[in-house]
């Protein structure tokens, strides 16, 4: 909950109290289709300063009177959203509109729990093709229909410290780095300045950070990772050793401390005993709020080709038992219009996908956020497949048999053999869903 | 397990005229009157553990998904597959450990608290208090404290080993520290209730019996082992088939603080039931494995009763 | 040992605690006594040393409480910040309210239904009693853990997902309760009711008005350790609510806790704000809350 739906809650808190007093039947309205073609449910998974800047998006498109208002519902982000998106469609009880990470799709799409949206009538709004970069649109693109409209990209790029950077003499070299000697070159630089670490990267425990810089890293090699439903993964395992080695050598207890998870990782940076930190562009607000001179990149080219890991936070259309044309006109209106105000979002750290935001001077002005908006032209979201994504278990199982090499004590290949192994198993499965 | 219902005989019923009719009439009134008075908690009972007990057996045949596709019945594939499902079993030894793990200490260091506080010294309210307090705090209230004390760089157990000059663990990172951390965490939280149980059984042991013993010249720890050891077996049996259950059943402390890692080194069972249900899809299979773990506890119950009995036997 | 003179007897045990101090015949002061008061006093401190480190990190500012240095004495220094920023989201109070709302509920229903069928069992022989009994004993080692999944198909067919009631009737049954509860009641002299109920009264009105209030106290410790049980309980409220609204607290906190990355004094000023009701209860009821959990605890045998 925020504090911009009050009056919600006191009403539920009423008719708790009443129920309590009167032994009464309190129904906990249930989150799912509204009451009118103009009230649109819409459910999303943003908490914390994501929450407050959608919060205000969603009042500031209400306020428009354009004969319609979403409800917002607040879901807590992880497994259980997207298992309880599913029950909802499976079960008819979806909302109008959901928030929906772009790398769940495959898992959504071909369980006919999505509605494809129609193109005709997006541009009708004015949203189209051409208003995104080709990439994030075809994430959304399954199946020759269009399921998911990006809102955001959300990389995961490289911060620095502008201070510590100058006194290493490093801030042309960090906009330079082409190659592993060259990072930790610059990273050992940083190290004797700060006398603690060169560099902060929060991992333990945590398998989807593992995920994202081995995958933006193996990726660069050129290498792929093709997943097909009854195959065996397609993987280049000379590239995933090279990578595991090189991000091994980084967790030294030098250049990056071993025992370092999310918070760990953030709290170091902040407190200016590291000079670099891989971290997710989510983790801008924090950074901004403590006042240090600090900027963001996109994680370096360091094995030869561009290449970024992202995921988007996508709108897309629940399955519904029953769909009036006038309620889902008023949603395509509520998305188009999210989109046209989504430079608010950019506030959080994310890209907006939708490009005449990007391309506004408002947007342009902003640090570092301009720093990183050219990762849309070369981002990799997971591999499409029923069981990764955000919040799946794929980024769970790459911990399970990978933490152990970054830590120093595990094989390389046998840590990503035993990966994919795993996704083995799951392929041979049928889908689920 | 007695199914008889031992009760004392039911209230001499005054029936006037005590012809048959009226006794039979009698009988049946006495049946409402009954099943009047059992019928709310058997709605619930029958609603919320019954059906979804059988539901749950009829599914774990079936191969159901989340979105009710594939709900036909494929007869014993899903147990056969939870059989040679390597997770499962390791979900299963992890669980079997921490079982193992915990309730050693829960039962000796519990009795170790309650014997301590019994001898009467002073500050008995805040002795008690200390080691109670943690058992009425929600999981994820003790899983905050715990990550906030484990935290690998900022915590304050790391924190105080640094002072002593001893390199940092990663108390919640590291496979081979990991379920000891669980389990240390599971201690402080839950240590307490055992504790009351023992206290109170303490309490009722006689005192003419170690006056007698103390005339004979028994020393103290003499006393403990010949009176206070045999008087509180009944409570180590109660304690025990407690533990053990509820030591086999543990979800949430293990999935807030470790989510089963570091490399599935500390998943439970009930969280892989979870994982197979709510994040993989397979509501089949998931029912499937709570059966095959259902078993499991039904033949520790049975193993347990057998025990006690025959300890208990004169 | 029968749970009606167990809770007599504890009763005794609780009011004889207080005076009494050592042995007779002993020295007080003796070395193996100061040897166990250290030991004690050792114990006591560990097991307290997480709320004291909480507390501490709860009221230091949020840079100090994310700094690799252990300080007593913070540069920032001491404040309630922390506290403030988080009353001020407005989840906490909300979700307070929710397990207050769901715990009481759960209370209600439990104890009353478990009373009602629990004296049925000890006093009223009707068809089916002992196929019913046996069927809650049997109950009693099923834990409701195996039953997640077809128990939330279940409150999904019934609408029930995200309601308060979706909360609160699955958990609203306590076999074991029952099974306390009627050992009590077969323990209550029958010779009591006999004399209303040659007076004609009903057996309803012979419950209400004769052995209920005969069963004060082991109804309060039935709800005591029902309560609890409740207000802490995490997985079933976990899967079948998702609305944030309705949340109760240790879920709420859960997901709290992965929502916000690095705000340890809030985190812990969360914790300590979602503790505090129970610990001030306990505080205040000790001695009754302590009688209420052994009463129960041994009601298993």
């Amino acid at each position: 909950m925020t504090v911009f739906d009050r009056p919600l809650s006191r009403r539920r808190l009423l008719s708790g109290a009443a129920a309590l007093a009167g032994g009464g039947l309190l129904l906990g309205c249930t989150p799912g289709a509204g009451d009118s073609a103009s009230d649109l449910s819409y459910w999303h998974l943003m908490s914390g300063g994501d929450g407050i800047v959608m919060a205000g998006l969603v009042d500031a498109v209400n306020a428009m009177n354009a004969g319609f208002r979403a409800e917002q519902t607040v879901l807590a982000w992880g497994p259980p959203y997207y298992t309880k998106l599913a029950m909802a469609s499976a079960g008819g009880r979806a909302p109008d509109l959901a928030v929906m990470h772009a790398s769940r799709i495959a898992g959504y799409a071909p369980g006919g729990l999505l509605e494809p949206w129609d193109v005709d009538l997006l541009a009708e709004v004015g949203v189209r093709e051409s208003d995104f970069p080709p990439l994030v649109w075809q994430k959304g693109v399954y199946d020759g229909k269009l399921y998911s409209i990006a809102l955001d990209t959300h990389p995961f790029v490289l911060y620095y410290n502008t201070q510590h950077a100058e006194k290493a003499g490093v801030t042309d070299a960090i906009q330079a780095m082409n190659s592993p000697e060259a990072f930790v070159e610059v990273a050992a630089k940083l190290q004797r300045v700060t006398g603690k670490h060169g560099l902060s990267y929060g991992y333990l425990g945590d398998g989807s950070q593992m995920w994202r810089l081995f995958y933006t890293l193996y990726r660069q090699t050129g290498a792929e990772m093709k997943l097909v439903p009854g195959s065996p993964a397609q993987v280049d395992e000379a590239a995933a050793v090279k990578v595991l080695g090189f991000v091994r050598s980084l967790l030294n207890d030098t250049i990056a401390t071993r025992s370092g998870d999310g918070g760990t990782a953030t709290s170091e940076f902040l407190h200016g005993e590291s000079g670099l930190f891989f971290g997710g562009v989510w983790e801008l607000p924090v950074l901004k709020e403590s006042k240090l001179p600090f900027d963001a990149r996109p994680i370096p080219t360091l094995f030869g080709q561009q290449a970024a890991y992202a995921d988007s936070h996508t709108f897309v259309l629940p399955r519904q038992s029953t769909v009036s044309p006038e309620r889902r006109r008023h949603t395509y209106q509520l998305v188009a219009e999210l989109l046209k105000r989504s430079v608010t979002w950019a506030g959080a750290g994310h890209i907006p996908a939708y490009q005449p935001v990007v391309t506004s001077t408002e947007y342009q002005q902003l640090k570092p956020q301009s720093h990183y908006v050219g990762i849309p032209a070369y981002v990799n979201y997971d591999p499409d497949v029923w069981f990764s994504g955000a919040g799946s278990d794929f980024h769970k199982y790459f911990a399970e048999n990978v933490q152990n090499v970054y830590l120093g004590s595990g094989d390389p290949a046998a840590g990503f053999d035993g990966f994919v192994q795993r996704l083995n198993k799951l392929l041979d499965r049928p889908q689920p869903v | 397990m007695p199914t008889a219902v031992d009760s004392p005989a039911t209230a001499g019923l005054v029936v006037a005229g005590g012809n048959r009719m009226g006794a039979a009439r009698a009988r049946r009134d006495e049946s409402l009157t009954g099943w009047a008075f059992a019928a709310p908690f058997a709605l619930l009972f029958v609603l919320f553990l019954v059906v979804p007990a059988v539901y749950g057996l009829y599914l774990s045949f079936t191969g159901e998904t989340l979105t009710g596709a594939n709900g036909k019945l494929i007869g014993l594939a899903n147990y056969s597959e939870a059989l040679q499902d390597p997770d499962m079993w390791r979900s299963l030894g992890n669980t079997l450990w921490f079982t193992l793990l915990s309730t050693v200490p829960l039962v000796l260091l519990s009795l170790a608290f309650a014997l301590l506080v019994n001898l009467g010294l002073p500050g008995r309210w805040l002795w008690r208090l200390s080691f109670f307090l943690p058992y009425l705090l929600a999981s994820t209230v003790v899983v905050l404290f715990w990550s906030w004390m484990y935290n690998p760089k900022l915590g304050l157990i790391n924190g105080v080993l640094a002072e002593l000059g001893i390199a940092p663990v990663a108390w919640l990172q590291d496979p081979n520290v990991a379920m000891i951390s669980v389990v240390v965490t599971t201690l402080w939280w839950t240590i307490g209730f055992n504790f009351l149980l023992y206290l109170a059984a303490l309490q009722n042991i006689p005192e003419q019996q170690f006056e007698a013993a103390a005339i004979d010249g028994a020393g103290k720890w003499r006393q403990l082992f010949s009176i206070v050891v045999p008087q509180l077996a009944p409570t180590t049996a109660l304690i025990l088939t407690l533990q053990v259950l509820a030591s086999l059943k543990v979800f949430d402390q293990i999935y807030m603080l470790t989510n089963g890692g570091p490399a599935g080194s500390t998943r439970s069972i009930v969280q892989y039931i979870y994982e197979a249900g709510f994040t993989g899809y397979r509501f089949g299979y998931s029912s499937a494995i709570s059966y095959l773990f259902f078993a499991i506890i039904v033949l520790v119950s049975i193993a347990q009763y057998k025990l006690i009995n025959r300890r208990s036997a004169p | 040992m029968s749970t009606y003179t167990l809770s007599r007897g504890i009763q005794r045990a609780g009011r004889t605690a207080y005076k009494q101090g050592h042995k007779p015949g002993e020295n007080p002061w003796s070395l193996s006594r100061m040897v166990a008061l250290l030991v004690l006093a050792f114990l006591a401190a560990t097991w307290l040393v997480p709320f004291a480190w909480a507390v501490l990190t709860s009221l230091k500012s949020e840079a100090d409480a994310g700094a690799s240095t252990l300080s007593l004495s913070p540069p920032d220094g001491f404040g309630f910040d922390a506290y403030r920023k988080v009353l001020s989201a407005g989840e906490l109070p909300l979700w307070a309210w929710n397990s207050l709302l769901t715990s009481a509920a759960i209370t209600l229903v439990t104890v009353a239904t478990s009373a009602l069928a629990g004296y049925a069992f000890s006093r009223v022989a009707f068809r089916g009693r002992r196929w019913l009994y046996g069927a809650i004993i049997a109950a009693i080692i099923i834990p409701p853990q195996l039953l997640i999944v077809p128990l939330f198909r279940q409150m999904l067919a019934f609408d029930l997902v995200d309601t308060y009631w979706g909360i609160i009737l699955p958990q609203a049954f306590a076999p074991a309760m029952v099974l306390i509860l009627k050992r009590f009641f077969d323990q209550i002299p029958v010779e009591l009711e006999d004399a209303a109920r040659v007076d004609g009264a009903h057996r309803l009105r012979v419950f209400w008005s004769i052995v209920l209030p005969l069963s004060r106290p082991i109804l309060a410790a039935v709800a005591i350790f029902v309560f609890i049980g409740a207000w802490n309980n995490f997985l079933w409220p976990f899967i079948v609510t998702t609305d944030a609204d309705l949340m109760t607290l240790p879920v709420g906190l859960q997901t709290v806790k992965s929502a916000y990355g690095l705000q340890y004094a809030q985190n812990m000023a969360s914790a300590i704000l979602a503790a505090l009701p129970l610990v001030v209860v306990f505080l205040f009821f000790q001695r009754q809350i302590i009688k209420g959990i052994a009463t129960t605890g041994f009601g298993g045998q």
